[in-house]
């Protein structure tokens, strides 16, 4: 390689030598990238943080409350209880600092408690919807009730916490519960060509018996992979080539760190829940059709007579909006209100627009309520 | 596509690339969730899993006998003994509970009834 003298007496090098520079900037611009990129996709991130102690605990299930961030006398009267799915983790709820439902909530002078029902072990395969919803949930709220010291109470159940927490309110009428928010509830199978899951569940040699038979809890790969199978390309190779071209960008990246890492956090579902999801409600849509009965007692939603908050997610895949829309003719309640919002499953909840649309409305229509 | 349109650069092939790569993904991304989203898919992969399932029965069931023979030879404790063994913690995690309940009811009593003697009290002492 040949070098020049500048008239200063300094030596240069010739002009070919900035664009190898360009060159190896630019590759190793690309490997750092990779590098990061592999992190990202092979590591978890703090998730969950917000500060929380365990005032209740049967078998798997945890009842958590939130420490409160307002002073008691400006604090809403009436608790909320955040009942999230049996098939994932609740940590969706409170994904990261600054991006968090439960911060906001509790910002908002909220006594928050939260249901994790945990992951369920080989002992608990054969937990069944009727479990839930009369012996772990009313069992949760009897001890939300003794410490907070308030008879009365607000649930929000998101997808199969929706549908718990339904089932609940209407088998309990008089327990208590005040305000019951409903995000994503799949609750209507009428309609079987809607997609999601319905559709794949419906066909004839679909076997939820064997598949219960065979692993006991259905495992949360298989779950995670119908999910994702759902949005193929999206959830396979969009996601992935979305944060590739945005890396440079920190704010994506970790918002998006924090989604992967709630995503990749897979867990068992319940093989007697899940028999009875396909079998009971996605098959023979039970709860709407009046004919589903949880230890003996007959689930009438008339007889739910709560407020009620009904979310739908117009671009929902997984909970298709006619499966929670048509809610709120059949049941008892005086006050209801249907809230639908721009986005899929997860996204009215912990997108970036959520901050903006869902928790705003979420918060007006309970603060009217919850005192 | 509109927007695609109006963002093209003739100067710019790698961008030309790049709109063509996302309709290229647009159009596919809409097909395959077109695809998983009729009778037909839903049928075959209903019918791949069962085969699965029937086919690999007889090999875990196998196998779990095995298992269970072995652990028994050794007297070692089973899955069964296991889940039997956690179903009655269970139980009597939830008998527990219901004392806790009971205990916090009482304690709740109690102070409603102290607290409602002291105002007794303090309403019956004479005013100095």
């Amino acid at each position: 390689m040949s070098t020049a003298q500048s008239p200063q007496g300094e030596q240069t090098h010739p002009k070919s030598v900035p664009g190898y520079a360009e060159v190896y900037a630019e590759l190793k611009k690309i490997a750092e990238n990779a590098q990061t990129f592999q992190r990202l996709v092979t590591t978890d991130a703090r998730i969950a943080q917000t500060p929380k102690h365990v005032v209740w605990t049967l078998n798997k299930a945890r009842l958590f409350r939130y420490v409160p961030m307002v002073p008691e006398e400006k604090r809403h009267k009436l608790p909320l209880l955040l009942v999230f799915a049996i098939m994932n983790r609740p940590h969706v709820l409170d994904l990261r600092p600054g991006h968090s439902f439960v911060e906001y909530m509790l910002k908002r002078g909220y006594d928050l408690y939260l249901m994790d029902w945990g992951i369920p072990g080989p002992e608990d395969s054969q937990l069944r919807f009727d479990d839930y919803v009369l012996d772990y949930l009313p069992r949760a709220i009897r001890k939300l009730k003794s410490t907070s010291g308030s008879p009365q109470f607000n649930i929000l159940g998101w997808c199969l916490g929706a549908l718990i927490s339904t089932l609940y309110a209407s088998l309990r009428p008089d327990d208590g519960l005040k305000n019951l928010i409903l995000l994503t509830a799949p609750l209507d199978f009428s309609d079987k060509t809607s997609g999601g899951f319905v559709r794949w569940a419906s066909a004839r040699q679909f076997n939820a018996d064997r598949i219960v038979d065979t692993f006991g809890n259905v495992p949360g790969e298989m779950i995670d992979y119908g999910a994702k199978a759902l949005k193929p390309v999206e959830n396979f190779v969009g996601s992935y080539l979305n944060l590739w071209e945005r890396i440079d960008n920190p704010k994506v990246v970790e918002a998006w760190h924090a989604m992967n890492t709630w995503v990749r956090d897979i867990i068992p579902m319940a093989g007697g829940a899940y028999r009875q999801l396909i079998n009971e409600f996605f098959r023979e849509n039970r709860l709407i059709e009046g004919t589903l009965v949880l230890r003996g007692e007959r689930v009438d939603l008339s007889r739910l007579t709560a407020n009620v908050l009904n979310v739908i997610a117009e671009s929902d895949h997984i909970t298709p909006p006619c499966q929670s829309e048509g809610i709120v003719d059949r049941i008892g309640s005086r006050d209801k209100e249907v809230f639908r919002v721009r986005g899929g499953h997860i996204g009215i909840m912990a997108g970036s627009g959520a901050e903006k649309n869902t928790w705003p409305h979420i918060d007006s229509w309970l603060a009217a309520r919850a005192d | 596509m509109n927007q695609a349109n109006e963002n093209f650069n003739p100067f710019d092939p790698t961008g030309a690339m790049k709109n063509l790569r996302d309709e290229s993904m647009d159009a596919w991304a809409k097909m395959m969730t077109e695809l998983v989203n009729t009778e037909a898919y839903a049928e075959s992969t209903g019918a791949a899993l069962d085969a699965w399932l029937s086919s690999s029965g007889p090999f875990r069931k196998l196998l779990e006998a095995t298992m269970v023979h072995t652990l028994n030879n050794l007297q070692l404790p089973t899955r069964d003994d296991v889940i039997t063994l956690a179903g009655r913690l269970t139980n009597i995690e939830m008998r527990l509970d219901d004392l806790d309940a009971r205990l916090d009811e009482l304690l709740r009593e109690i102070r409603a009834a102290s607290g409602g003697r002291k105002q007794r009290v303090a309403s019956q002492e004479p005013a100095s």
